[in-house]
């Protein structure tokens, strides 16, 4: 064709023409493991993929650096593996097993850790965007969210191979017979905000929940960024506007629509409180049925009672009628109730009191609500109450709002309440004296209509049980026998024990309920929405209705599976899926190495980067899908591998011509994540605490960081080592993370973040030179040198340098540091022997070694 | 700044590593042209910007309505109410003119209410826009949208793409300060955040208690001059490690700590405004022991007179909806309008005095307007406004914008914009313009997509520029 002369539109067909016959993307094409190359050195490779790195090195002229030092290799191991540096035992161990095979128990060692499942979900959660909130302007704490997070840290700590892990928390309610774990799982997806501002649109925020969820989905299995295509077809990757409503149709379906309850929700609790509320369910059925009684002890115990309390209510001879002096008013509703008023000091009756009489108050019959008004103000209430004989007898009182009650000039209840007066409220066993009695209430009033309710019963069982017990026996209908069998299980002396124990069980088993997850789950058939294409994308304006599916540039899911959640999750991890392997061991790769076989580890579409060494990633992502998907696998061959293992102390000129190690011809060297970095100052000062799991913490934070618009929710630093737990139980709310995280580049986790970008700023430096929790650090690194070490000031320098960096200092170094000491102490003389030691732990601490992986 | 992406790969841990550290650093200008050419001359050095958080009602401070007197008290007609959506107002709402007086300021006559006395003194060097517009109604959404180009959270701050576009003139200070009067804003921190850029540019607040800047402040047992001793005693230690490992990150570690130090001394200096003599606290209102608007209109001079490329200040308090006592639009804005009043006008008139206003952008505004219509909200008898995106007024001042001018109308009722709308976009745009960015060039790739403040609109808006 005359390309000159074509008309456009020629053109145009023919460009396209050629676009298609071009093959697709190379992410887009299946994974197919590459022939492992042959090398000239046979004696460097570890482990097979070490054999892609070493033949490109040698294709160009190169060498691999020559190993760390076992030490090195040990800290940095560590590091990885359970984001803490290695113990003093076990460096001792790894120098002194010098038998075949050292490292490979050393890894084990390591990736059976607890430590390890920590590390790790520590990398997830970034992914699922996990806080301790809810997000958005309230910004109120999500307080059992934790639970979610502790089934990412078992997850990996078990090794639940990634497949599985992907199924659960994608679809983890559509798996038949779903355990409690797995639908904890599906939490995954309800990390999404939740909006509670004032004047919301529950649709609009549900909406953006669903959207985040597809962008998270397609970002962090399959490395493709679908968000352009919300409004319009992406402008690089095959996905059109379409296609991303085909996927938004996977995750329409669920109850959840912005609640500020978070609903729909699960208790959900662990597998002991399980057990234990097994246990407990089975000792509170046997204490009720010992508390239902039998025929004869119910007879027994209704004997007793009539016979009491006949002898009670013969007691009682004459009751006066009431006399009210009131409504007396005070400054306030504590100064009614708390100031002493005459009649608190003596009744007189015929004389005025504060300025009032008394008044006789005949139809104040017992048994029955009066009522009587004044804001703030007392009301006093006295009678007297003849008796023939001393009994014990109770008084039922109902009072609005607050009451105190003299009984024979002694108070003998207080209660500062407010509420309606009703019968029974409060039951005073008071003691009858033979002759006059007298009982003074004060009933105080907030505001509106106050009054009282009084009955003098024979005994504390209330007004039911009394009638029923005071009837003879004969004349019993079936509820008064029922009445009667129940005061016997509530009152009877010989079941007090039996009836705490109850008590006690009921409390615990309430504490077993188990957090309160928020999970995801699908809405009934009858109520399942319809998807339809946002026009430019904006929920406001609903276009064409679609059904759910995958992009066209993928291979299709399944003819005859259903299609829904769980169909899309067992779609990601096929072996035909081209990107979840792929994305799955560069992210893993990029942890190790801190950065990519893809750089762009976000995007593995168009606009990413080629890969680095692409055989070398297939080759990883074949061998990681046909171990089952297992991490520790996969992490163990990397970190057992001759590429990982070589020095990070590049040759003469590596810096120059290779400055982002792309041929991985040295170890990998970078700053530590700021999580690590206080995890690391922790355990070499001894104070990282071992706990695992459980409610978020709140270590110590500088005053005022936290103080949202319309939120009261205080910062209060935790108790004990609960201040010292790892970094990944610190609370994380989304508005305000903890200051040390977030100036060390840690996201929001507002939304989910794939790259964290590594920084180095000054405002680092102040956290690690000045952030109390640093500081605290230094000092017991400073204690426990002194404790551990008694040699001289040479022995604890370097006692404490073996601490930091699991090495010995050069003559240099530790002349160095002598000289520092030595001038501080001069400095400080005998007034503080520490403070010379916190200071060498205060620099130690924040050497470039120690903030770095190396 | 569109650098290509390779480019940008490449040098990506060279620039975190060394580059990165500074904050005088120009993201990765500098580096890469060697020096700060830009697209254009920049008009202006430095951004004041007041945001009156919770949105002031321009009704009542600068855009009298007659007719709006007229029909005080009376339903708001039915055309108005067709498919609009509030976020509190139900029902049908009664129309609500102002209970203020007002007088003409300036040479373009703007109307400023008797509340602002002082400020009307100074509006010759101020230009009122009336005719701005966004499309958010709830507070956190709106902010966002402003101040980052998106009414969701995760992009960077206006402040921040500034800072990393052009770096700060000084490198002992962070180039994006913030400071907070009464609460933050309803979307948080994140409104300052730097995104997905690197946090380096990331606003720093400059708190009111304790350390102006977090961990600025040594622990009490380590003096001055004890800092200088770990210092050094780190400095030779990494060195001598480097010794054996030519990786030139570990002079760039270097060079963050010495950093650090200096500004542990900087910062507290700058921040020092009581060393200011008594007249300036006259003029600005200034209130010792307290926090306020004042104060951090006189430590934004503070700072800019120190080369901090962009202020941005927050005052909480403005959302008077008139739902109760605290909330009535009778008594709330007179005390608003007090404490705004004398800082402002003599934050103009001082950075006037000293030329600073030649190199300074000053913006005032909230982050969308409020209805003509009284909310009451369950029938509450306090008067008060409900969100209203479609018109809202700002103030900008400095010697790039168009002096003493009226920018821009509304209708009758200031429901809707008649007269050269401005979109939050364009004025985003034109922010960048002034400061010497094109908006369309200054972008980040990230996940896949070139992100720029103003997405995928603003237009540089000749009409405000002198």
């Amino acid at each position: 064709m005359d390309f000159l002369r074509a008309p456009i539109a020629i053109l145009v067909v023919a460009a396209v023409a050629i676009a298609q016959q071009r093959p697709p993307h190379w992410s887009y094409q299946r994974v197919e493991r590459p022939p492992l190359p042959s090398v000239r050195n046979e004696n460097w490779s570890k482990v097979p993929f070490d054999r892609f790195v070493l033949a490109r090195l040698e294709q160009i002229g190169n060498a691999p650096a020559p190993a760390a030092e076992r030490a090195i290799w040990l800290r940095r191991t560590s590091l990885d593996l359970c984001g803490l540096p290695p113990k003093p035992e076990s460096v001792a161990a790894f120098a002194a097993d010098l038998q075949d095979g050292a490292f490979e128990r050393a890894a084990d060692r390591l990736l059976a850790e607890p430590a390890f499942g920590e590390r790790w979900a520590q990398m997830w959660l970034d992914l699922a965007r996990y806080a301790d909130s809810q997000g958005y302007e309230k910004d109120d704490l999500r307080p059992d969210a934790w639970r979610y997070r502790d089934w990412v840290i078992s997850a990996f700590g078990r090794d639940l191979p990634f497949d599985h892990f992907t199924l659960e928390q994608l679809a983890g309610d559509l798996l038949p017979g779903p355990s409690i774990d797995q639908l904890v799982a599906t939490a995954f997806h309800r990390q999404t905000m939740t909006n509670t501002e004032g004047g919301t649109d529950d649709e609009e925020f549900r909406t953006d929940a669903v959207i985040d969820r597809i962008n998270t989905t397609m970002s962090v299995w399959m490395g493709s960024t679908v968000g352009c295509a919300q409004c319009h077809d992406h402008k690089y990757d095959p996905f059109s506007q379409r296609e991303f409503y085909q996927l938004f149709a996977f995750f329409d379906q669920t109850e959840d629509n912005d609640q500020p309850d978070e609903q729909p929700t699960m208790r959900a609790p662990n597998s002991a409180q399980m057990r234990r509320t097994t246990e407990l369910q089975q000792i509170a059925a046997t204490l009720r049925e010992q508390l239902r009684g039998d025929k004869t002890a119910i007879a027994a115990f209704a004997k007793t009672q009539r016979e009491r309390l006949a002898s009670a209510a013969a007691a009682i001879t004459t009751r006066s009628p009431w006399h009210l002096l009131g409504p007396l008013r005070g400054a306030s509703f504590d100064d009614a109730f708390d100031r002493p008023r005459a009649p608190e000091l003596q009744v007189q009756l015929d004389e005025e009191q504060e300025g009032q009489r008394w008044q006789e108050r005949e139809d104040f019959g017992d048994g029955k609500v009066h009522t009587f008004g004044g804001d703030n103000s007392a009301n006093y209430l006295y009678r007297t109450i003849q008796a023939s004989a001393a009994a014990t007898v109770v008084l039922s009182v109902g009072h609005d709002d607050a009451l105190r009650v003299q009984w024979n000039g002694r108070e003998v209840f207080a209660k500062k309440s407010s509420g309606a007066a009703m019968p029974d409220q409060e039951l005073l066993e008071v003691t009858l004296k033979p002759g006059n009695n007298e009982l003074l209430l004060k009933v105080v009033n907030g505001g509106g209509i106050g009054g009282f309710y009084f009955d003098l019963r024979a005994s504390q069982f209330g007004a039911v049980i009394e009638a029923a017990l005071q009837k003879p026996e004969a004349s019993c209908c079936e509820a008064d026998l029922l009445t009667i069998r129940e005061a016997y299980s509530r009152f009877a002396g010989e079941l007090a024990p039996a009836r705490a124990l109850l008590v006690e069980c009921e409390r615990e088993l309430a504490s077993l309920l188990g957090p309160l997850v928020p999970v995801l789950r699908e809405l009934p058939k009858d109520r399942a929405r319809t998807t339809r294409i946002h026009l430019r994308g904006s929920f406001l304006n609903q276009g064409d209705p679609v059904s759910m599916d995958v992009p066209a540039c993928f291979p299709p899911l399944p003819q005859d599976a259903p299609k829904d959640r769980l169909a899309l999750a067992k779609w990601l991890v096929s072996r035909d899926n081209p990107l979840t392997a792929r994305v799955q061991v560069n992210r893993f790769w990029e942890e190790l190495f801190g950065r990519g076989l893809v750089v762009t580890s976000e995007d593995f579409g168009r606009q990413g980067e080629p890969p680095l060494q692409r055989e070398l990633l297939d080759w990883l992502s074949v061998e990681f899908m046909e171990c089952g998907w297992s991490v520790k696998q996969l992490l163990r061959t990397i970190v057992l591998s001759a590429t990982y293992r070589q020095s990070s102390v590049a040759l003469p000129g590596m810096y120059e011509s290779d400055p982002y190690n792309d041929l991985l011809a040295r170890g990998a060297s970078f700053r530590l994540s700021g999580e690590t970095l206080r995890d690391q100052a922790l355990a070499v000062s001894g104070l990282l605490s071992k706990k695992l799991l459980g409610p978020s913490v709140m270590p110590q934070q500088p005053d005022g960081i936290w103080g949202q618009m319309y939120s009261g929710l205080q910062w209060q630093t935790s108790a004990g080592e609960d201040q010292h737990r790892r970094s990944i139980y610190t609370l994380w709310r989304r508005t305000s993370p903890h200051p040390a995280m977030t100036t060390f580049d840690a996201p929001s986790r507002e939304f989910c973040v794939l790259r964290r970008l590594r920084t180095n700023t000054p405002l680092q430096a102040l956290v690690t030179w000045n952030d109390p929790q640093f500081f605290e650090c230094a000092e017991a690194l400073a204690q426990r040198t002194l404790r551990e070490c008694p040699g001289d000031d040479a022995a604890k320098i370097a006692h404490m340098l073996q601490l930091v960096l699991q090495r010995a200092p050069s003559p240099a170094e530790l002349q160095r540091m002598l000289l520092f000491v030595s001038i501080e102490r001069e400095r400080l003389g005998s007034k503080d022997s520490v403070l010379p030691w916190t200071l060498c732990a205060n620099v130690l601490l924040n050497l470039d070694e120690f903030v770095t992986k190396g | 700044m569109d650098l290509p992406n390779d480019l940008l790969n490449t040098t990506r841990r060279r620039f975190l590593g060394s580059s990165g550290l500074a904050f005088g650093s120009m993201a990765l200008g500098s580096l890469l042209r060697g020096d700060s050419k830009r697209p254009f001359a920049p008009k202006v050095k430095h951004v004041i910007y007041l945001h009156m958080e919770g949105a002031p009602p321009p009704l009542d401070m600068w855009d009298p309505k007659p007719v709006l007197q007229k029909y005080d008290g009376q339903l708001c007609p039915d055309e108005f109410l067709a498919k609009a959506r509030f976020a509190f107002i139900k029902g049908h709402p009664k129309l609500l003119g102002t209970k203020w007086g007002f007088s003409k300021h300036g040479p373009s006559g703007a109307d400023v209410v008797e509340l602002l006395p002082h400020l009307g003194q100074v509006m010759s060097d101020v230009m009122v826009v009336k005719s701005m517009q966004t499309d958010q109604f709830n507070h956190a959404p709106a902010e966002f949208f402003l101040f980052t180009g998106s009414p969701r959270i995760g992009r960077p701050s206006m402040g921040a793409w500034a800072s990393y576009g052009l770096g700060s003139d000084n490198h002992n200070l962070p180039g994006f300060v913030v400071l907070v009067s009464g609460n933050l804003p309803s979307a948080g921190k994140s409104v300052w955040g730097s995104g997905f850029l690197p946090s380096l540019h990331q606003g720093v607040q400059l708190r009111s208690v304790g350390d102006p800047v977090l961990y600025l402040k040594d622990p009490p047992s380590v003096d001055r001059a004890t800092r200088r001793r770990t210092l050094d005693a780190m400095s030779d230690l990494n060195r001598l490690h480097g010794e054996a490992d030519p990786n030139p990150e570990i002079e760039a570690r270097i060079a963050q700590y010495e950093l650090a130090y200096r500004m542990q001394m900087s910062v507290p200096e700058a921040v020092d405004i009581w060393s200011e003599p008594k007249e300036v606290h006259e003029l600005y209102g200034t209130e010792q022991g307290k926090v306020s608007l004042a104060n951090n209109c006189l430590l934004a001079r503070r700072l800019v007179e120190r080369g901090v490329r962009f202020v941005q200040i927050y005052d909480s308090g403005w959302d008077i909806h008139g739902t109760s006592p605290g909330d009535d639009l009778m008594t709330q804005l007179p005390k608003k309008c007090r404490e705004l009043d004398r800082p402002l006008a003599g934050l103009i008139t001082d950075l006037r005095r000293r030329g600073l206003l030649d190199e300074t952008l000053v913006i005032w505004g909230g982050e969308f307007g409020r209805t003509p219509m009284n909310e009451a909200r369950d029938g509450s008898k306090f008067l008060g406004r409900d969100h209203h995106p479609h018109c809202f007024t700002i103030l900008m001042a400095g010697a790039a914008v168009k002096r003493g001018a009226v920018v821009g109308a509304t209708d009758d009722l200031g429901y809707q914009v008649t007269d050269t709308p401005v979109p939050v976009h364009d004025l985003q745009a034109t922010i960048l313009h002034l400061l010497g960015a094109d908006h369309e060039r200054l972008t980040y790739r990230f996940q896949g997509r070139d992100f720029r403040l103003t997405d995928v609109a603003g237009h540089v808006r000749g009409e405000l520029l002198a």
